[in-house]
């Protein structure tokens, strides 16, 4: 029997069982769209960090407090380490057992970094999320405070308009691309007075846009001199810093400047590296740790969504030997009339291999739409900001298109290997006594 | 009549012992037989005298306990699997007492079946179906599914496919056991015709008289053994 005939055949009796067959093929969709989901929001979530992180250059530390070993302040995780930060009780979050009060980055911490080896320029962010009013539109935006003779030196956002900040401005404010556009229904320009908290700013510069960076990064910032954040960001002391941004003179010699930074500050506040309240990371080593929680986080997610395929897998095989034993009495007229052992075999692997292909084509659309509505909704877990409508959270690869074509095609085929073998099996005379 | 050299099926002693939750059923106890070409055989016999068995054996559908069986010369139990399969397809054509057509094939497509199987060629294979589905008087019924279809159709529909690949032998189980008196008629018209035009060997399964009145050579089975030949 030539391969095509199989095919229109298990496609005939395939069709013939409508129903069945659909509710077989929902099985495998519904695993199928669950993998495709969770592999893409993790690879959406995974560049969008990545892309937050770029906004600085590799030459750049941060320093912010708690013993997080995950994300910058800027990220939702630093969010929760802020001080004076009304999410969770003090140090809930650290495993710094002896401290009481929350920590804090003062101008003394400042000092102590600048004079470390190896340190060029140094700034303290203020940062926090601040209602935004523009004509009859309040949104609220995630606003920093930087040192602007510093953070220039420092940050790889380009500018599609405007300038840069100067120091000592105390009502200019630098946007990113995501705040000047699609923040707001009417699009921000250079110029335009725009009401952040109790005080009016007139917008001197917009950054280019950054890429996919959709929360929290430069893009959907807004940036001020600290002097003028601290009056609008209310939750910080006077003398403190949400974190410290270090430029280091030389990048070979990164890991030796956060070993300086380290001791200076195990000092000057009085630490160990087992009590240390504070963390330094370099970009590599937030993508480093971004990754491997990102991995942690697709293993698990996907590893759920693959339970939900599994049962898919067991359904297929239930309903083909539901089939061959239906069919037995068809498979010895088969028999009868010359087809093959190898040939039935194939028919029925055709068929299941059939089903768990459609599952997988149509699981792709269901986890594309999934994706659409989560990326359109946003998500709101791990501290992670408001999601832009143009954001996108999950990203599609044509790669795992193809792959989830390919392994729901195997499944179905590897589904249906034993109640296929089961009916190739069957003596023609046994089969053709069954009723 | 029985030339050596004119015989398309032959059975040497033929045992069929089926064994069933450890007790051994003799269907056959010894079967010699010789079937000649172009022959019309009927097999008569009670239900249980194994004359179902024994055209198992002589369609090639399943393979004899002990001794052996041969057709056109060639003892089936050397063959392989899939040798033995498309054998069957391309010189037996088997006509079975409940019709057995595949349910979900109209009528055209299941004369089609058995040269789709043996990967005759699309087009020639259409253009045969569709000569059989005349030649049984059923070409209004080419897109009917067989349970659309009445017993008498569905069986002439199931003989037009045994004939698909032109094959020497016709078997036939009871070929008439579900039809009424006029469509039997009918349809044992239409196999001797088969059997006088093309040369066919026709062998028919029966316990029914006036059906195995049709062939010229009657064997009679009881209890596994062949009882009288004629």
């Amino acid at each position: 029997m030539k391969f095509a005939d199989i095919l229109k055949l298990s496609l005939n009796s395939l069709t013939h069982r409508g129903l069945r067959s659909w509710l077989t093929i929902l099985g495998i969709i519904v695993g199928v769209a669950a993998v495709i989901a969770m592999l893409s929001i993790s690879a959406g979530m995974s560049q969008s960090m990545k892309s937050q992180m770029s906004n600085f250059g590799a030459d750049v530390l941060t320093v912010s407090v708690g013993r997080t070993r995950a994300f910058g302040p800027e990220s939702g995780f630093g969010d929760r380490f802020q001080p004076g930060s009304t999410g969770g009780p003090p140090g809930s979050s650290t495993s710094t057992t002896t401290t009481t009060t929350t920590p804090t980055l003062t101008d003394k911490d400042l000092l102590t970094i600048s004079t470390a080896e190896g340190v060029d320029t140094i700034t303290g962010i203020i940062s926090g999320r601040i209602t935004v009013q523009y004509l009859a539109q309040t949104v609220t935006v995630t606003v920093e405070g930087v040192e602007p003779s510093a953070w220039n030196t420092m940050t790889t956002s380009k500018l599609a308009s405007g300038r840069f900040l100067e120091s000592g401005e105390s009502t200019s404010v630098l946007i990113g691309n995501g705040v000047a556009n699609g923040m707001f229904d009417y699009n921000l320009t250079i110029d335009t007075q725009i009401r952040i908290g109790s005080k009016t700013f007139t917008i001197i510069g917009i950054l280019a846009e950054s890429g996919t960076g959709s929360f929290g990064g430069d893009d959907r910032t807004i940036f001020m001199t600290i002097q003028a954040a601290r009056e609008i960001v209310t939750d910080i002391g006077s003398n403190e810093y949400s974190s410290i941004q270090v430029k280091v003179i030389d990048t070979n010699a990164i890991d030796q400047t956060i070993e300086n930074v380290k001791q200076a500050l195990y000092t000057s506040r009085m630490v160990t590296s087992d009590t240390a309240d504070f963390t330094v990371t370099s970009p590599t080593s937030m993508l480093a740790t971004i990754q491997s929680t990102m991995q942690t986080l697709t293993f698990f997610l996907t590893g759920i969504a693959a339970i939900s395929l599994l049962v898919g897998a067991i359904g297929i095989a239930n309903t083909m030997f539901m089939s061959v034993m239906e069919r037995t009495r068809l498979i010895g007229i088969l028999k009868s009339i010359g087809t093959r052992n190898s040939e039935i075999m194939k028919l029925f692997l055709a068929e299941s291999g059939i089903i768990g292909f459609m599952g997988g084509l149509l699981g792709i659309f269901l986890g594309f739409i999934v994706v659409g509505i989560i990326s359109s909704v946003g998500i709101n877990i791990m501290g992670l900001s408001r999601m832009g409508t143009n954001a996108s959270v999950a990203i599609v690869t044509p790669e795992l298109i193809l792959f989830a074509l390919l392994f729901s095609t195997i499944i179905g085929i590897v589904s249906g290997l034993i109640p296929a073998r089961k009916a190739s099996n069957l003596q023609v005379v046994e089969a053709m006594r069954s009723e | 009549m029985k030339e050596m050299n004119n015989v398309i099926i032959e059975l040497q002693d033929v045992k069929k012992i089926y064994k069933m939750d450890g007790v051994e059923t003799p269907a056959l106890r010894g079967i010699d037989l010789k079937i000649n070409k172009g022959e019309f055989v009927a097999i008569m016999g009670p239900s249980g005298s194994g004359k179902s068995t024994l055209l198992h054996m002589v369609g090639a559908l399943d393979k004899p306990t002990s001794g052996k069986v041969l057709l056109d010369g060639v003892d089936i139990s050397t063959l392989k699997e899939s040798d033995l399969a498309r054998l069957r397809g391309k010189k037996i054509g088997i006509v079975f007492q409940f019709f057995n057509l595949h349910p979900t094939l109209n009528a055209l497509e299941n004369i089609e079946l058995p040269m789709i199987v043996v990967e005759k060629d699309k087009k020639e294979r259409q253009q045969r179906a569709l000569e059989l589905l005349k030649a049984v008087g059923l070409e209004h019924r080419a897109q009917h599914l067989p349970s659309q279809l009445s017993g008498g159709e569905q069986q002439r529909i199931a003989i037009a496919r045994a004939l698909a690949n032109e094959p020497e032998i016709i078997l036939a189980d009871e070929l008439t056991g579900n039809l009424d008196t006029n469509t039997k008629a009918e349809i044992m018209n239409f196999l001797l015709q088969l059997q006088k035009e093309k040369k066919m060997t026709v062998t028919v399964i029966t316990h029914e008289p006036e059906i195995a009145q049709y062939a010229e050579t009657i064997i009679h089975i009881v209890d596994g053994k062949i009882k009288t030949g004629g």
